[in-house]
């Protein structure tokens, strides 16, 4: 025979074995240890209360609620270029654009909306984006609402969003 | 028959039925609570009614609430024996539920010469009612399963039916030997004998007098209640939710609630057989009438021991971490607790002095002594039903053949041999 082969040990032909009772014994112990000591204190049992408490460990990286990001002085750092709304694989992102007035670049979206029900949280929007306008780091990850208007995200809502890793304004535009 | 019978009767009537029916929602939250703290969770403790949730017991009302509320389904390739189909979960759901009723929840009272049993069903044959009514429950599998005309259904009702053959005679075969021990098929003789004592001190508890036989018994038991690891009449993984597939709403629950009854009437007959029924080591009820004051003084003692205890407990756990935001109530609810247990416990400690040290009065002494006895049981009860809730989170499932495997190669030639040792050795210690 080749000696490639290995014999595993069967288990299960012993007389301690064939009762079951002692290998029963010994699951209770554990089963009842686990019991016991959750039962004693049961708040060291190591689950999140949610919704009261919140995960802590969000980090920077994760992909969030979408947001627009802001210029410096304020000004909206998009300029509606569609790259975006191009690279939407799941095609939610809802752009018209208009001239812009305020000097600052020559075009500005006069709409943008984000329709989270569609939206799949890839990123590609962010990876997209040639000046750093829109970003998913909200740190946002829950969404509720009364009715599907309630999740198409408009302009000045994705603006009011904040980042929550404290990179607020664009990088692309200054 | 006296007024007092009439209300002894009545009051263990009731006391039965609500042993049997009310243990029901909170054995299922007894069971989502221990399998969820075994598993390292914390299971059901949101639901509550002004913001008390007793731990979480709230939960199984709202469920019977929802059982209530759904569609009565009806599957429409079901042609013949429609009025079978609906009747099979009742069939399950009494038989256990009859079984119970035999059960003694206090020893009998001697009260004015008259004899007065508080079981709910007043009869001294109660172990060949509960193996005559007890096997009915598996009927109603087989009627379900079989009627319901579907594949799944029909294999676990054929399983339902092996199961029967596995461990029914085990099960005779080891009552049988109980009987022969304890001279009687009496429930409440069998507890009279285990409150004695053998060899001086060791209590004459079932499982220290026939370990053997008590071990059948129990194993027996787990098989009769369908329950881990003896869960062959349903399987998740192999045929869907086996005999009750095709039943909905309050059909399921039903059987759903049939299983917990029944569960809970195997613990009941388990402790009365084995485990001394109402009973303390040591301790029978003449001992307790005949030194009543002693008896009142240490229960005075231990109860505002436990509840302290218990009110401790509460403090500490029905709390929440510092880092969640609010408690939802549970300091509040633990206060109002508190509060109510020590009066409860001033209003028990109140009595217990007057009835040990100022009234003679042997009835109220008689009564107290059963209402003890009554807590001695339920306590007793509810702790075997957490064992075989522990049993079923830690076991896995035997396969069908291994339990007939089991039940004919082993068990009966155990139960067998158990048997006639049993027998020689009572007629050796008669003759």
């Amino acid at each position: 025979m080749s000696s490639n082969i290995k014999v595993v040990k069967r288990h299960g032909d012993t007389l301690k074995e064939k009762l079951y009772l002692p290998a029963i014994y010994d699951g209770v112990k554990v089963t009842f240890k686990h019991l016991f000591d959750n039962v004693s204190d049961s708040n060291a049992v190591d689950t999140l209360e949610y919704p009261e408490e919140q995960p802590t460990d969000i980090t920077s990286r994760y992909r969030g609620l979408h947001r627009l990001t802001h210029r410096a002085d304020d000004t909206i750092a998009c300029v509606a270029c569609f790259m975006c709304a191009t690279a939407c694989p799941s095609n939610c992102i809802f752009i018209e654009a208009t001239e812009r007035e305020d000097g600052e670049d020559e075009k500005m979206p006069k709409s943008f909306f984000i329709d989270t029900l569609e939206c799949v949280f890839c990123g590609y929007c962010v990876e997209a984006c040639p000046c750093d306008a829109i970003r998913m780091d909200t740190g946002i990850f829950s969404l509720t609402g009364n009715s599907r208007e309630d999740f198409v995200m408009g302009k000045e809502q994705l603006l009011s969003h904040k980042g929550a890793f404290g990179e607020e304004v664009s990088h692309a535009r200054t | 028959m006296s007024t007092f019978a009439i209300v002894i009767a009545v009051v263990s009537l009731v006391l039965g039925a609500l042993l049997a029916l009310l243990t029901i929602p909170v054995l299922v939250w007894l069971e989502r609570r221990v399998a969820s703290l075994i598993q390292d969770r914390l299971g059901p403790n949101r639901t509550n009614i002004f913001g008390f949730r007793l731990g979480g017991v709230v939960q199984s009302f709202a469920d019977v609430v929802k059982l209530l509320l759904k569609e009565e389904y009806y599957p429409s390739h079901i042609k013949m024996g429609r009025w079978l189909f609906m009747l099979a979960p009742v069939i399950t759901f009494s038989a256990a539920l009859l079984a119970f009723m035999v059960i003694p929840f206090a020893d009998t009272l001697m009260i004015d010469g008259e004899v007065l049993r508080v079981q709910a069903l007043p009869v001294d044959f109660s172990l060949l009612w509960y193996l005559a009514i007890g096997a009915i429950g598996v009927l109603g599998v087989i009627f379900g399963g079989w009627l319901s005309h579907n594949k799944y259904a029909l294999l676990g009702a054929v399983r339902a039916g092996s199961m029967v053959i596995s461990y029914e005679l085990a099960l005779g075969l080891s009552a049988l030997a109980f009987v022969i021990t304890y001279d009687s098929v009496d429930f409440n003789a069998m507890v009279q004998w285990q409150s004695g004592v053998f060899w001086g001190v060791i209590p004459a508890w079932g499982i220290l007098v026939q370990p053997l036989g008590a071990i059948i018994l129990i194993v027996a038991l787990f098989a009769e209640t369908n329950r881990n690891p003896f869960t062959v009449a349903e399987g998740e993984s192999e045929i869907v939710a086996g005999y009750m597939t095709e039943h909905t709403a309050m059909k399921f629950a039903m059987y759903f609630m049939g299983e917990y009854v029944a569960m809970n009437t195997a613990s009941a007959v388990i402790i009365t057989m084995i485990f001394g029924g109402y009973q303390l080591p040591w301790v029978s009820t003449e001992t307790m009438l005949t030194h009543f004051s002693t008896f009142a003084v240490a229960l005075m003692v231990a109860i505002p021991l436990v509840v302290a205890l218990l009110i401790r407990w509460m403090r500490k756990n029905n709390t929440v971490r510092p880092t969640v935001s609010t408690d939802g109530g549970r300091g509040f609810e633990t206060k109002v607790l508190s509060i109510a247990l020590v009066v409860m416990t001033l209003f028990i400690e109140g009595v217990l002095l007057y009835l040990g040290f100022f009234a003679e009065n042997p009835v109220a002494n008689t009564l107290a002594v059963a209402l003890f006895q009554v807590a001695v049981f339920v306590v007793k009860l509810m702790m075997f039903n957490i064992f075989f809730i522990i049993i079923r989170w830690t076991v896995p499932r035997f396969r069908y053949d291994q339990v007939q495997r089991l039940g004919w190669y082993y068990l009966l030639p155990l139960a067998l041999f158990n048997l006639l040792v049993t027998a020689v050795v009572v007629v050796g210690v008669n003759a």
